[in-house]
């Protein structure tokens, strides 16, 4: 446990870069969709949302990515055993998902506050997202994190165990999954019932509680796959 | 001495390529071991098996008497730097050096200012626009830094000049007399670290071709040069490495342990006895059978 916590500081000697690039992304789409929506405030009374939030996710996507392409060839040089690397890089994501969900909170309180920053702009409390439990809010911003961050980490994962040929594979198999499966829906004519059952999902099973199952699938794939990746 | 590193017939295959052909060696103990070869011989594979990022095809490896992969009581007591060393994109030097100083037990932060300082490193230099020389010296650094017992330096110095390459040789030796370790050095400037290296380790085509103390070599082979005829007499039936002809003027390369009287005898027969560099060594051994020669006859020594 020991060396998977060095890991883990190993991974943050750096910590102002590994958490200012998410939210310097963050604040600066934040602040483009101010100045947007302060321009357009007198054409229109009606709260206005945007999704620019999303932003910060898909950073934190690229940075896991970057975990495994950099930071780990370069921890196996330091004779750190994959399976310390792995168990270090989750608890990294783990905790930053959850410091960036309080943040998010705190962000979305901040909001409320100041009345949509004085526009009725709802950047942080997007209507699908909100819940009025501190503890469900905070778990609705930081579970897809998680998600996000294995996803990231599995990709880079395949392209350092197989190279470009496995992101290919990766990516043909993705389409023909993925078409196929929107194919058969189509075909079936499920669309109504599948909007259904995710109107019904409250926003917390939506977004907590359902992603922590896929989570844990896609980071035991990347367990079995970095047992046997070479930096 | 207790070998740190036991390899029997290991093997290694890439696909169709055999990197390395049923290998079997020791390394002992608290010695700095020079591991040679050309090109694609196969030493930074062997250097991977051994640090268990790779894994072997066939045959048995133990490092600390353990298997090394995933294992951490033996990788936590191995560095091992390589040629092409890279750091995270997002480190200056002195994230890196931080970052060692986190993962190694014996981690000596005061001798890795000091190489900071000898190697003029810029501690807050981002390492992407470090030149390949400082990259190389930052390498270097956390390799001497981390009093690994094990060790691995595997082309450490691309892009170090002379002068730095000596602080490195100056520091190690000084560094290892009072902290003796088992260090790993495959390098291809072989005559810069002849005096450095207690045993060789020489691998051509995925095999060993030599295994045995620098000091052993040094004796064991030599270049005789003079009449053809005395040459041969004296060379007589020794492993011959290299032969170059001009008229009736010969100089051979040999395997042949000469003792005191036989040099005396060399000396009557007017032929002269010049010792055979590691460098030189390493070159006849593994350009023989490849065909090429400069024009002077080469020719297979009687075994």
């Amino acid at each position: 446990m020991n060396r998977v916590l060095a890991v883990t500081r190993m991974q943050l000697v750096n910590w102002p870069v590994t958490l200012g690039w998410p939210w310097g992304i963050l604040m600066a789409s934040f602040l483009a969709n101010l100045a947007i929506f302060w321009s357009i405030a007198d054409t229109t009374d009606q709260p206005q949302s945007t999704g620019a939030v999303m932003s910060i996710y898909i950073v934190l996507l690229v940075g896991y990515g970057q975990v495994i392409t950099q930071f780990f060839p370069f921890a196996l040089g330091l004779g750190v055993t994959r399976r310390a690397f792995y168990a270090a890089t989750l608890l990294l994501l783990v905790a930053e998902s959850l410091l960036y969900g309080v943040l998010l909170y705190l962000c979305r309180l901040l909001e409320a506050a100041t009345g949509g920053w004085g526009l009725s702009l709802r950047f942080f409390a997007l209507p699908f997202l909100v819940d009025d439990n501190p503890v469900a809010q905070i778990l609705i911003y930081a579970v897809p994190f998680t998600v996000l961050g294995a996803i990231g980490m599995c990709s880079a994962l395949v392209f350092k165990r197989w190279g470009v040929n496995g992101l290919f594979v990766l990516g043909f198999a993705t389409i023909v999954l993925g078409g196929g499966a929107i194919a058969w829906v189509s075909w079936q004519r499920h669309w109504a019932a599948i909007g259904h059952w995710f109107a019904d999902q409250s926003a917390l099973t939506l977004f907590a509680g359902w992603p922590v199952p896929l989570t844990l699938v896609l980071a035991g794939i990347g367990y079995l796959t970095i047992r046997r990746a070479t930096a | 001495m207790s070998p740190v590193v036991s390899a029997e017939g290991v093997t290694k295959r890439f696909g169709r390529v055999t990197a390395l052909d049923n290998v079997s060696f020791e390394l002992t103990d608290n010695t700095i071991h020079g591991l040679l070869g050309r090109n694609g011989a196969g030493k930074t594979t062997l250097m991977q098996l051994l640090t268990g990022q790779h894994f072997a095809t066939a045959g048995r490896l133990t490092v600390f008497g353990q298997r090394p992969y995933e294992n951490a009581q033996v990788l936590d007591r191995i560095c091992f730097i390589k040629e092409s060393q890279t750091y995270p994109q997002a480190f200056a030097v002195r994230h890196a050096l931080e970052a060692a100083r986190l993962l190694f037990a014996n981690w000596d932060e005061a001798f890795a200012a000091e190489l900071v300082e000898d190697f003029q490193l810029p501690l807050r230099r981002s390492v992407r626009k470090l030149s390949r020389g400082m990259l190389s010296a930052l390498g270097v650094t956390i390799g001497l830094a981390s009093r690994a017992p094990l060790t691995l330096f595997d082309e450490p110095y691309l892009g170090l000049d002379a002068a730095a390459r000596h602080i490195f040789y100056d520091r190690l030796i000084t560094d290892y007399a009072e902290h003796p370790r088992t260090v790993v050095l495959s390098t291809h400037l072989i005559d810069e670290v002849s005096n450095l290296i207690e045993r060789v380790l020489l691998i051509d085509r995925g095999r060993l071709l030599l295994d045995q103390s620098a000091e052993s070599l040094r004796t064991e082979y030599v270049t005789v040069s003079g009449p053809a005829a005395s040459v041969d007499r004296l060379a007589g039936t020794g492993e011959q490495l290299h032969r170059e002809q001009l008229g009736n003027m010969a100089r051979v390369t040999v395997r042949r342990p000469l003792d005191a009287a036989e040099r005396d005898r060399a000396a009557s027969l007017g032929l002269e006895l010049t010792p055979v560099s590691l460098q030189e060594l390493m070159v006849r051994m593994t350009t023989r059978g490849s065909g090429r020669d400069s024009g002077a006859t080469v020719k297979e020594g009687a075994r």
